[in-house]
């Protein structure tokens, strides 16, 4: 007995013992030549190799990620026994604390992101009483909220019916942001250093940046913004005039139109999508033209103080643009500030003076 | 186990039916199916691996690895098939079967599909017959069926419909591009052009919204969950009552009977492929055609050696399908629109009536293509590599519309299930042998129709045409699989009778495509669906709590 | 690096070469890096590049590769021989392996190809064809670009409807 309890220690200790320089060994496999030694492992070869090419290369990996025991056993586990997918990629709980890993450089973004809509969790999103009772909980809703959650809407939320109540049945994820960093941002990508932008900018054609990028959920991958589609619309039969800005594609990824519905004035005569329809807030009427980016800010969506890039403090007719009665000043108005037109309130033709004066680009 | 009034054995189109149809009736049900439950995120679109196109493995099951399937093909030769493979003759192996991921066109076979012995009489070396129900039995069942899983379509603008009680739930879809370019066209050939019903919402319906027109649609779960499969309505609907257990990734072994040649339950595999046994008072069989047929003739026992329902081995016989023909059509200007579902517009003229012809088929465009569909419907003439090819996918893929239709199969006796004598499943079950053919009016069938849809397409301005008509040396059945428990009067010829019962064992039912005497020329789902709505009523008005009154 | 850090990365490289990531493999799961490029070049007569990447540059030999670790391993053998034969069609036709030939000589040997081993250039058609015009999620087909292409969006813009199922739904 004493003889196989000796035996039984010693093997205890043989385990300690290679099981720390394993360890060891695995940290300083990761971590030396910024990264070099995770590209010995065929997975991450690609992966490597687009972060030297990119804003991040004089990063670590162990800088983003995570560098737990159990992350590093359960890496070689799936290495040696072959258990990966076609293309190792994050967990979608990776991506959940990929977002502080984020914070810890750009505090600035992080702060304005967090304090905007699209920081929303998933207990916000999903267990909004309006919205489920008014429409059932699909898929579908992962492709904007949620997209890095790596399963099926039934093993998030349940009950999935309209009385509920609802509650988000993943562990970890309630307050977890539905729209982290990487929904926008690409990380392991080509391109060159970024500059901050100083302010707005609201010119059509403006530089996109390489760090843009929609993460797609079917795809389980980043689209380039530069590559996403911007849509042609239809204001009833007539063609809008979309800014060719491409930094707003993103926005259309979520905030997209629809095929006209069965049964309305656009199915019956043929006309494309609708500008305003589904998600849509494509500008008519004055702002017709404009990107989401010539009044949004990227991160929090704020546009409070974007009136004055362009307008003058009193307008045309003498009154402060601000102050006019607009979903901008008050969001119970009828003239949604997307939209409004000069007719809205001129509603017997646009004043002589004002129209001259918009003629004139005064 | 306990024991319950009926165990139902898959939960595809009918079984869903059949379990929401008793459990609503107050009876126990245990509902058994081989495959899990998916969803939209187990397959997320993938151009492929999906249920249609599977170069790269089936989504909703079963998998390639321990299901295999023998073919014996013109010569005789043996092939053992995967399930990804075209000659695997597959259908979806999961909660909703095929109507999770299928394109979900509804329609109701017309009067004559009922009577076409006596509509054409038999061409020689065929089995065609009528059935022993008629259109006016299941009209009330079709009603059925589109009201409680959904339709949307207007049939008004042809007189080529069946006679219905009510117009259907929900409006078509909006037409897409194709739509536009073929239905003035079909106008000047003299056809009658209509939006094609689909089980699916157009508008919210159910307590589920519309469709969103997406790309990715047969093949595909439904993201937005508007295509209405039972997986998604009679399902949900049977185990409200807290009357129906499902149990997934539960294999049925066969159906166990009793000294007096009576079913007293099944045996399955379950989950963790442990035998299991579930009694029961009745066995009702909807694993489709000819998975179907493959229980029966597994259900041996001393006084049913050759199968259960098989004593004058017509199960297995009679395989159909439908054999697809058409043409595709070239233009010199953009039919693609990237709107789904994309099949849209069709003609159901040519379903019967054309001298020398016993029937025909709809035709339909086909639905909305992904780039992977395009490789080899390029045409004739270009170059299958190399630049050539690569630059006719680029002028091409846009501006391509394909009509095509299933042709109405004769069936031959020929072609059937039967079991192999070697090659088993992952569980130890003998697999299904297909073999025979159909009958060879089908193809001369389905050359005429492909000449009408290039005619069609020509008529819509196509600067060149190619037509799509094969002869396979298999029965095309696929995901139309059906006619192997033949419904008849006569227990010589057939395995159940009109109400889908077997001839031979009064608690077991077949209630699926296999019942079907023959498939129409029309995909086949809304059908099946209406019989097992027809099945159950008969099941339900001659129980009697226990037993049934006879 | 201290000793003890050198033996322990010492014991970790020796394990990942146990484990069968010897370096000659490369990127790839389950070609040799020879075999890729010979494949490569197969491929890229296929779906050669012009305004648009060809075959290769698009991923189609990582897509190819990965298959014949999962879907394909039934297709590894046949690979494995037709690669070989096509070195040695290239090697008595040009001298050299098919990879290093000028693309002119690499179409005249595919063709060769084609002639010879019929069944193994449709394979590798097929597969190809699949890598470069089916999803980017399988390694081919890299950010969508055959998609573009054909100008067919990707990801599409899909928006939501907005009905309200508590007004009194249909049915």
């Amino acid at each position: 007995m004493k003889a196989l309890l000796r035996v039984a220690a010693l093997c205890l200790a043989a385990a300690v013992v290679l099981g720390a320089a394993g360890v060891s060994g695995a940290s300083l496999y990761y971590d030396s030549q910024h990264g070099a030694g995770c590209t010995s492992c065929h997975e991450m070869a690609a992966y490597v190799g687009g972060v030297h090419d990119s804003a991040h290369r004089s990063q670590n990996c162990l800088d983003c990620h995570d560098t737990s025991l159990a992350t590093k056993l359960r890496h070689i586990a799936v290495h040696l026994g072959r258990t990966g997918p076609e293309a190792i990629r994050l967990r979608d709980v990776d991506v959940v604390s990929m977002t502080s890993a984020c914070q810890k450089c750009h505090q600035q973004e992080y702060a304005t992101w967090h304090a905007g809509p699209h920081s929303a969790t998933y207990r916000q999103i999903f267990t909004d009483a309006k919205q489920n009772t008014q429409r059932r909980l699909m898929d579908d809703c992962l492709r904007c909220h949620g997209m890095h959650y790596d399963g099926s809407v039934r093993d998030l939320v349940q009950p999935l019916n309209a009385t509920g109540p609802w509650r988000v049945v993943r562990a970890g994820f309630a307050d977890q942001p539905t729209m982290p960093c990487l929904t926008c941002h690409w990380i392991h990508r080509e391109g060159s250093l970024e500059t901050k932008p100083a302010e707005r900018i609201s010119v059509a054609g403006s530089p996109v940046h390489d760090s843009l990028a929609f993460f797609d959920r079917r795809e389980r991958m980043h689209f380039a913004a530069a590559e996403l589609p911007l849509p042609q619309l239809f204001d009833g039969a007539t063609p809008v005039k979309v800014c060719p800005d491409r930094r707003q594609a993103i926005c259309y990824q979520c905030h997209a139109p629809r095929q006209p519905d069965t049964g309305s004035v656009a199915a019956a005569h043929h006309w494309g999508p609708q500008a305003g329809s589904g998600d849509d807030r494509t500008p008519l009427g004055v702002h017709e033209g404009l990107s989401c980016f010539s009044c949004h800010q990227g991160h929090n969506e704020n546009a409070r103080a974007s009136c004055k890039t362009c307008h003058p403090k009193m307008s045309h007719c003498g009154i402060d643009v601000e102050k006019m009665d607009t979903s901008y000043s008050n969001p119970a108005s009828r003239h949604n500030i997307h939209w409004v037109r000069c007719t809205d309130c001129h509603t017997h033709g646009v004043p002589r003076a004002g129209r001259a004066a918009i003629a004139s680009g005064e | 186990m306990k024991r319950v009034h009926a165990v139902i054995v898959g939960a595809g189109a009918a079984g869903g039916i059949v379990a929401k149809q008793l459990s609503s009736a107050g009876l126990t049900v245990v509902l058994l199916e081989r495959g899990p439950w998916y969803t939209a995120a187990d397959c997320r679109k993938d151009d492929l691996r999906n249920q249609r196109t599977t170069v790269l493995g089936n989504a909703f099951g079963p998998e390639d690895e321990g299901n295999p399937r023998v073919w014996i093909d013109a010569r005789g030769a043996a092939h053992i098939v995967l399930p990804s493979e075209g000659s695997y003759q597959n259908n979806a192996a999961c909660v909703g079967g095929g109507t999770l991921s299928y394109g979900a066109m509804a329609w109701r076979f017309l009067p004559q599909d009922f009577r076409m012995r006596s509509t054409y009489g038999a061409p020689e070396g065929s089995s065609l017959e009528d059935w022993p129900i008629g259109y006016d039995d299941l009209e009330p069942f079709y009603d059925q069926a589109e009201y409680e899983i959904g339709v949307s379509g207007d049939d008004s603008p042809t007189p080529f419909h069946s006679p219905r009680r009510r117009s259907l739930p929900m409006p078509p879809l909006p037409p897409n591009r194709e739509f536009a370019i073929l239905e003035p066209a079909a106008k000047r050939l003299g056809l009658h052009p209509f939006p094609i019903p689909m089980l699916r919402n157009s508008v919210p319906y159910n307590g589920r919204g519309p469709c969103m027109r997406c790309r990715w649609c047969v093949g595909f779960a439904c993201e937005v969950d508007a295509k209405n499969g039972s997986q998604n309505t009679v399902i949900p609907a049977a185990l409200a009552t807290g009357n129906c257990e499902l149990r997934t990734r539960s294999m049925v072994k066969e159906i166990l009977t009793d000294n007096r040649g009576r079913a007293r339950g099944v045996s399955y595999f379950d989950a963790n492929g442990r035998l299991q046994e579930q009694l029961s008072d009745i066995v009702v069989v909807s694993a489709c055609a000819i998975e179907s047929a493959r229980l029966l003739l597994n259900s041996k026992s001393r006084l049913f050696p050759n199968g259960l329902g098989n004593r004058y081995d017509q199960v297995g016989r009679n395989l159909q399908g439908h054999h697809y023909t058409g043409a595709l059509g070239f233009f010199d200007f953009d039919t693609y629109d990237d709107i789904g579902p994309g099949a849209s517009i069709a003609v159901t003229d040519y379903n019967h009536g054309t001298p020398g012809l016993c029937g025909g088929g709809l035709l339909a465009n086909e639905f909305i293509r992904l780039p992977i569909h395009t490789l080899d419907r390029l045409p004739p003439g270009t170059p299958r590599w190399g630049p050539g090819h690569k630059q006719a996918m680029r002028a091409w893929h846009r501006r391509t519309i394909i009509v095509m239709g299933p042709t109405q199969q004769i069936p031959t006796a020929e072609g059937r299930v039967t079991l192999d004598p070697w090659v088993k499943d992952r569980w130890g079950l003998p697999v299904a042998r297909l073999q025979g053919n159909s009958h060879p009016h089908t193809f001369e069938i389905g050359e005429v129709q492909a000449a009408r849809a290039a005619a069609w397409l020509k008529e819509a301005g196509a600067m060149q045409t190619a037509l799509m008509a094969g002869r396979p040396e298999i029965v095309s059945s696929g995901q139309h699989q059906a006619g192997t428990c033949r419904m008849g009067d006569d227990p010589r010829a057939s395995v159940v009778n009109r109400y889908c019962r077997l001839h031979d064992v009064d608690n077991v039912f077949v209630i699926d495509g296999s019942v079907h005497v023959n498939n129409g020329g029309f995909n086949p789902v809304l059908t099946i669906m209406a019989i097992a709505y027809f099945a159950s009523d008969a099941l339900l008005r001659s129980w009697k709590g226990t037993s049934f009154r006879s | 690096m201290t000793r003890r850090q050198f033996m322990a990365a010492g014991a970790m490289a020796s394990a990942a070469w146990a484990a069968g990531c010897s370096s000659h493999r490369g990127p790839w799961e389950s070609l040799t890096e020879r075999q890729a490029q010979t494949l490569a070049a197969i491929c890229d007569q296929i779906v050669p590049a012009d305004d648009y990447p060809s075959a290769s540059q698009a991923g189609v030999v990582t897509y190819i590769d990965r298959q014949l670790a999962r879907h394909y391993r039934r297709h590894r053998k046949a690979y494995a021989l037709g690669l070989e034969q096509a070195d040695s069609i290239g090697a008595t036709r040009c001298g050299v392996r098919l990879a290093q030939a000028s693309p002119p000589q690499q179409l005249q040997v595919v063709m060769a190809i084609e002639q010879q081993n019929a069944a193994f250039f449709d394979l590798v058609r097929k597969h190809t064809l699949e890598g470069y015009y089916g999803s980017p999620r399988h390694g081919g087909n890299r950010d969508a670009v055959s998609w573009r292409m054909l100008g067919v969006s990707q990801p599409p813009l899909l928006g939501r409807a907005q009905y309200d199922l508590s007004k009194g739904p249909r049915s």
